[in-house]
């Protein structure tokens, strides 16, 4: 479905944002993008719906070289939602926020209708479907960003940091969303820091570091692999950094694999 | 969004970038009044020659040539907006050319006037020497931060117009109406961050203990050197001699 061969893009300069990156994406997976500030985790999403086109190398969306088209025709198979809601929130309320996008891809009114109320259930945002989006808490700003992208319902779905500022109800229920478009034959591509996050609902991790891709794979695998987390400057999850302390054979991220190997070692040292 | 960038101070150390920014303020003011005043193209042409030497000295030549490159289409839009006006009545097209040439190379000058000052004096040394010139301090680093905050301003333009394309906006869609409404997804974000970002520099000014003493002091304190009596010479020269050129012809 997504196809990253070889691309390098640099913003001018010294630094090269990214350097040779290549990475395949199939029809509805769920994988997260982690790595370090300034790993080029956002240059390689702006990839994603030719935002930014490769200077080197080349991307393919559902078959289709992003050079070759317009953002506007990518974007309604590709919905990027960015960091910062204050970036994107325009509109007088919260309704018409979401129907900005279905309105610039011509959907008929009966679609923006329903969609809407979709969104705005689906991110508990019915009481404020009136209020003025700039009137919002941050984290209810975001939710706003978010439901005003999904609400289009694009194939692809790629959010940049979609936990930040959000507790714990709300990053469950975001990660119960995603699971469940996922489920309905969605790609979810989520990129963040949140590494509780991705170690709790996401199956593959893509690591980035210095504008490479340096860990591609299992959740189960990648994250409990210490030269990578390290080497990212990625906080471990919990799991994985008691697994490496106890000195289990098997580290892991799931708590029952952790426990079992826990309880198998004491029961190694009782005999 | 590239004009900006081309005005943006970068550290140097060439002659051009230690002379006294008050000294540069003598060199901006003369060539600007020699632009603004001339008529002649050939003397517009003259003064845009006489830049030559200053890029190349402070080493600027990229940056500079990045400024009119990013003024083109200015340029061109000046030209043959003043041919179309002048040429009307009396239907002089060689007349209509010149005027039309004059102005665009006017517009030239003033553009490379600027971003020879900017290039090569720091922000900093520019305040300081308003302070020095009795502007009173809010309104230099009023003018400072202005300034400062023109390349973050640029740089936020361009987050918002990526959210907003992912979001299916095409700018150039539509007839004339429609595009400047095309604007608006832009232009909301962009005022309304603006003030959030006045009201947060303010609150961090103040936990800073700005404006808690009366009198200011300052750490440095410019003072002029003979390289800049010589500088001041030098370009009081080459602007009398462009002023008796323009006379001439």
């Amino acid at each position: 479905m997504i196809s990253v061969e070889g691309v390098t893009y640099s913003y001018g300069g010294d630094v090269v944002a990214l350097d040779g990156v290549s990475l395949e994406v199939g029809d509805s997976e769920l994988l997260a993008i982690v790595g370090e500030n300034g790993a080029g985790k956002t240059t390689l999403v702006k990839h994603l719906n030719g935002l930014l086109k490769p200077q080197k190398g080349k991307v393919f969306v559902g078959g289709i070289d992003t050079k070759e088209t317009t953002v506007a025709r990518i974007a309604r198979k590709v919905g990027l939602v960015f960091q910062n809601p204050d970036h994107q929130l325009f509109a007088e309320t919260v309704e018409k926020e979401l129907a900005f996008a279905l309105t610039n891809f011509g959907a008929s009114p009966e679609e923006i209708r329903s969609r809407v109320e979709w969104a705005l259930a689906e991110f508990s945002l019915v009481k404020y479907r009136d209020r003025s989006p700039f009137t919002l808490s941050g984290g209810e700003k975001k939710r706003v960003s978010l439901a005003s992208v999904l609400c289009y319902d694009p194939e692809i779905i790629v959010l940049d940091e979609p936990t930040t500022g959000q507790d714990n109800l709300q990053k469950t229920r975001l990660a119960g969303l995603l699971t469940k478009l996922n489920r309905q034959g969605k790609t979810v591509i989520v990129v963040t820091h949140d590494i509780e996050f991705v170690a709790d609902f996401i199956p593959r991790v893509v690591v980035m570091s210095r504008g490479k891709i340096i860990a591609d794979g299992k959740a189960e695998e990648v994250l409990v692999a210490k030269e990578v987390m390290e080497s990212s400057s990625l906080l471990p999850p919990q799991l994985a950094e008691l697994s490496w302390k106890l000195g289990l054979k098997h580290p892991s991220i799931k708590l029952d694999v952790v426990i079992g190997e826990i309880s198998r070692m004491l029961e190694a040292s009782a005999k | 969004m590239k004009v900006f960038k081309a005005f943006e101070f970068k550290r140097g150390s060439t002659v051009l970038h230690q002379i006294d920014p008050r000294s540069k303020l003598v060199y901006l003011i003369l060539f600007t009044f020699l632009t603004v005043y001339f008529t002649n193209p050939v003397a517009l042409l003259a003064i845009f020659l006489s830049f030559l030497p200053m890029v190349y000295i402070g080493k600027i030549s990229a940056r500079w040539q990045q400024s009119l490159r990013g003024a083109l289409f200015f340029i061109v839009f000046i030209f043959v907006f003043n041919f179309i006006a002048t040429v009307y009545p009396s239907w002089n097209f060689y007349g209509a050319a010149v005027s039309g040439i004059a102005m665009s190379l006017r517009f030239l000058n003033l553009i490379s006037v600027f971003s020879i000052f900017f290039l090569t004096t720091s922000p900093e040394d520019l305040t300081q020497s308003m302070v020095q010139l009795r502007v009173p301090y809010d309104y230099a680093l009023t003018f400072n931060m202005a300034m400062r905050f023109v390349p973050t301003l640029s740089r936020e333009a361009q987050y918002i117009m990526d959210a907003q394309r992912s979001r299916g906006l095409e700018m150039e869609r539509g007839n004339f109406i429609a595009r400047i409404r095309n604007y608006i997804p832009i232009l909301v974000p962009l005022i309304i961050s603006s003030f959030r970002r006045a009201e947060l520099v303010a609150d961090a000014m103040e936990s800073r203990g700005f404006g808690a003493s009366k009198k200011r002091t300052s750490l440095y304190v410019l003072k002029m050197s003979q390289t800049d009596v010589l500088f001041i010479l030098i370009v009081s020269t080459a602007a009398l001699a462009l002023f008796c050129l323009n006379l001439l012809l």
